[in-house]
């Protein structure tokens, strides 16, 4: 039963209570004034163990709108936390491989590759020599030199990028990688990226697009259906 | 044995149950921690849902009991059981020796400040349900010139885990629906809205004045829980909440944001209860022994119950209890002076 | 607005902020984007008040970003955290204080569930024994460098240079304080002021001088949204819930921006320069837009260090009209100079 695998994680358990649809988390969610989103909705519907609707739910592009701030837990008069619901409900359609039925769901093979590569590789969640300005023209000019610069800047203002020792950005001594890569091995995140990328391949495959175009593909292209 | 009852609680429920024990033929006696008789009736303007003036109310409720004892500003201090009777000792170093007890305590409005994301004592726009009556009654208090745009937020306080009141607080509803067509009456240019979760409109008439504020006022009624409310550049207040019918998030700006402050348990039910070692529930009002047919019932000997002390009521409903309270006290005193 | 009315809020929400002796770690999107913010605060805590802040090179993300954007497990991200604890409790600290907002509510998250599921703590016990070897105590105490700073705020004032205060007219700077929304929001008491209006930073404004703005988008988020951010399909999220607190605060006319949370400066930042790109729109009562800084660097101009020495020139926003309206000296032509 979907609703009872929801229910061994954790943040289901804190994140629902019991629901009374005020509308109080949807009101503030800076999702649901951009997406077709409502996270009351969410949480009235994983409430009423619709076994139907919770598997639409996790095939969804719903739950991958919600920007994880967590401005529903504050308000909520039931001690709901819809932002926890979203997360419970992203694991588990992870684990049963439908995140690759939505569109915003098969993000998360670009999202994987960068952030667990960021963390086994370096040890940081975002690290300067892989945040590339093309994909971040928001940067600005300011950040093309930055990019152009990278070394020297840092220098400058007194990072320790890829040094020894302590420090900004310092080079985190491989034995501390190789830990990182045991504890993702044992608490099932290795095994959580191999799935992502088992499943994300199949279907590149059946597009007939490499991995190079598959990827580009679901980094850039957002239809128009998401929004309000 | 005495013919004397102690009245805690100057209230309606107080008042009331003076003078059904006067008809009876007893003597009580109110002790009042105010400096007035009435408890919050006195303070308001207009009564649900026929708009009657709370002061010919109150009058009602007082002209009879003009001769009853009552202490002023006075609270209880010490009972001990003394055979049959109590003595009762009270502040100020008066003593009263009765054979009954009937708390009275009544119950506070929600400290509105408590709720933070609604901004009450912070944004100049936002007041409570009772700063608005206090406003019908006096014109003093707050200040309201000429709103054209006025909320009302329904359970401020009530129905909320978050700040530790999980009841309904029952009244708030059709006070809202009230209170909303007074604002009209008073300011026809005036557009109002009501947000609620559920609109509770359990009593005789109170569906019709609800009919009334739709029809006769146009008063909208939002079915989604105000989230956040601020003040923007020219001082109106914003507020945020989602049309839940609509699924949609909205944002007004109104002038005047009214609160629907509900009713909770105030220390003076806490320390009489201690002082008397009455049971309280989780919501901080008085259990009575038993909660449907004998709701005046303490569950101690001689010690009975009236009112808003055992969880949220109307005033209409609050009298019955009363008069059934001095019943079971006359039950009470009788049987005993038989044995 | 009464200000009386706040002040009541604020007096609820003290939290216990430790005099010394920390365990400190950083945060990868103020390493990142703000490098000069961290050293500035070591320098501030360490060098010039001689307080103990020790860190490890060992220590590593706690994987906070990976976590928001579901790309790990939560046991994994706990077992992360747990090691991070056992290397502070093997330095021999108690006191844990992090640069960043994402990593100080995972902490507190983390700390909470295993109070009410001590099981799960077991079982990450187990699971870091299993990689690592190595074993933790829960801090005693877990503050984000803010909070450090807002402590700290008058001693910074007494050996300060400069005042947020316009040096023509002698006026309180107009300051919009933005709060990270993982700082309080899931926690209120966790927080200096809790959520609804929190004083961790307006502390700090109004100590060195300025004036705070409450707008009516004050609470809302930056619009960061991790994955909202992080895969370029979804921006639009990111860019319109900045769009939509600048267009609510601009009308109050700030000079500045102060903030907690290493991601919401970027945000405020980078957006308005796109906003400025694609829609001709500059914020700012001289449209030279609003400057956005950390509260690292404006604890360090107030204390009179070099503009170029804080990093100020990472950012795309100008930032000299905030420091000639202060009139801090700096060299323009040191600005690019590396």
């Amino acid at each position: 039963m979907l609703y009872d695998r929801l229910m061994e994680d954790y943040r289901f358990k804190e994140g629902l209570n019991a629901c009374i649809n005020c509308g109080t988390c949807t009101a503030i969610c800076p999702a649901a004034e951009f997406y077709k989103y409502d996270p009351r909705i969410i949480t009235d519907t994983v409430q009423s163990k619709d076994e139907d609707e919770i598997e639409k739910l996790l095939r969804s592009e719903t739950i991958w709108y919600c920007g994880q701030c967590m401005s529903c837990i504050t308000r909520c008069p039931r001690k709901n936390g819809p932002g926890l619901i979203i997360q419970a409900l992203r694991n588990l359609s992870q684990e049963l491989g439908y995140f690759i039925d939505s569109e915003k769901g098969r993000q998360q093979l670009v999202l994987n590759r960068a952030l667990c590569g960021n963390i086994l590789n370096y040890g940081y969640c975002v690290y300067p020599r892989t945040f590339h300005y093309s994909d971040h023209p928001e940067n600005g000019p300011v950040g093309k030199w930055i990019e152009d610069n990278l070394d020297a800047v840092h220098k400058r203002v007194g990072s320790n990028l890829d040094g020894e020792g302590p420090g900004i950005l310092r080079k985190i001594p491989q034995s501390d990688l190789d830990e990182l890569k045991r504890i993702f091995d044992v608490t099932g995140a290795t095994e959580r990226m191999e799935k992502i990328e088992t499943i994300s391949k199949k279907r590149a495959k059946e597009l007939g697009l490499s991995d190079e175009e598959y990827c580009r593909q679901i980094f850039t292209i957002n239809s128009e259906e998401h929004y309000i | 044995m005495t013919d004397r009852v102690l009245i805690i609680g100057g209230g309606p429920a107080g008042l009331e149950a003076a003078n059904q024990l006067n008809l009876l033929g007893y003597k009580p006696v109110i002790v009042e921690k105010d400096d007035t008789l009435g408890g919050h009736l006195a303070k308001w303007d207009r009564l649900f849902p026929e708009g009657e003036s709370a002061e010919t109310v109150l009058y009602k409720l007082i002209k009879p009991v003009e001769h009853t004892p009552v202490y002023l500003n006075t609270i209880v201090e010490k009972a001990d059981k003394e055979g049959n009777n109590f003595r009762v000792k009270l502040s100020g170093g008066k003593e009263e020796i009765v054979s009954a007890i009937l708390v009275c305590a009544g119950f506070s409005l929600f400290p509105a400040e408590k709720k933070e994301e609604y901004g009450y004592g912070i944004y100049n726009g936002v007041i409570t349900s009772s700063d608005l009556e206090k406003w019908f009654k006096t014109g003093k208090g707050v200040n309201i010139n000429n709103p054209s745009k006025v909320g009302f937020v329904h359970c401020v306080g009530s129905r909320d885990e978050k700040i530790c009141n999980r009841q309904c607080s029952k009244v708030c509803c059709v006070t809202a629906v009230k209170q909303a067509c007074e604002i009209r009456e008073k300011f026809p240019d005036s557009e109002v809205f009501c947000f609620y979760m559920d609109l509770r409109m359990f009593g005789r008439k109170y569906e019709d004045l609800y009919l009334k504020a739709q029809n006769k006022y146009r008063v909208r009624f939002i079915r989604g829980r105000v989230s956040e409310v601020s003040e923007d550049f020219t001082g109106k207040v914003v507020i945020k909440a989602e049309d839940t019918l609509s699924s949609k998030p909205l944002k007004v700006s109104l002038d005047l944001l009214v609160l629907m402050t509900g009713m909770i348990s105030n220390n003076s039910i806490g320390e009489i209860s201690g002082i008397l070692s009455l049971n309280r529930a989780e919501d901080g009002f008085i259990e009575p022994s038993d909660s449907i047919t004998k709701m005046y019932d303490s569950g101690k000997e001689g010690i009975f119950l009236a009112g808003a002390v055992t969880g949220p009521k109307t005033i209409p409903e609050t009298l019955s209890e009363a008069r059934a309270s001095a019943l079971a006290i006359h039950n009470y005193l009788s049987n005993k002076a038989l044995q | 607005m009464i200000v009386e009315g706040k002040k009541k809020i604020w007096s609820e929400y003290q939290k216990d902020i430790p005099d010394d002796h920390y365990f400190y770690v950083r945060s990868c999107i103020r390493q990142n984007f703000f490098p000069a913010s961290e050293k500035v605060f070591l320098d501030i805590v360490r060098d010039r008040l001689g307080l103990d802040f020790f860190e490890t090179p060992h220590h590593t993300t706690c994987g906070g970003i990976a976590y928001h954007s579901d790309s790990i497990p939560q046991e994994t991200l706990m077992t992360i955290v747990a090691r991070q604890f056992a290397l502070m409790t093997e330095a021999g600290y108690e006191n844990y204080v992090c640069s960043c907002i994402t990593s100080f509510g995972i902490y507190n998250e983390i700390i909470n569930t295993w109070f009410h599921y001590p099981e799960l703590e077991a079982k990450i016990r187990e699971l870091l024994w299993e990689a690592s070897k190595r074993e933790f105590k829960i801090p005693k105490s877990v503050v984000h460098a803010s909070d450090v700073i807002y402590k700290l705020r008058n001693k910074i004032l007494e050996s300060g240079k400069y005042r947020l205060v316009n040096k023509t007219t002698g006026e309180p700077l107009r300051v919009v304080e933005h709060i990270g929304c993982h700082y309080s929001k899931m926690f209120p008491s966790k927080g200096v002021g809790g959520a609804e209006y929190p004083y961790v930073l307006t502390g700090m404004a109004e100590a060195w001088g300025g004036t705070v703005i409450d707008y009516p988008e004050r609470r809302h988020c930056c619009g960061f949204g991790f994955r909202q951010y992080l895969v370029q399909a979804n921006r639009g999220y990111s860019l319109s819930n900045t769009h939509k607190k600048f267009e609510s605060m601009a009308p109050f006319k700030p000079d500045m921006i102060i903030t907690n949370c290493p991601g919401c400066p970027y945000f405020l930042d980078r957006w308005q320069y796109v906003i400025e790109e694609l829609e001709g729109k500059t914020y700012g009562a001289d449209s030279k837009g609003i400057p956005v800084f950390t509260y690292e660097e404006v604890a360090g101009l107030v204390l009179g260090y070099d503009p170029w020495d804080l990093g100020l020139q990472m950012h795309q926003t100008a930032v000299e009209p905030l420091l000639d309206k202060i009139g801090i000296t700096y060299n323009k032509e040191d600005k690019y100079k590396i």
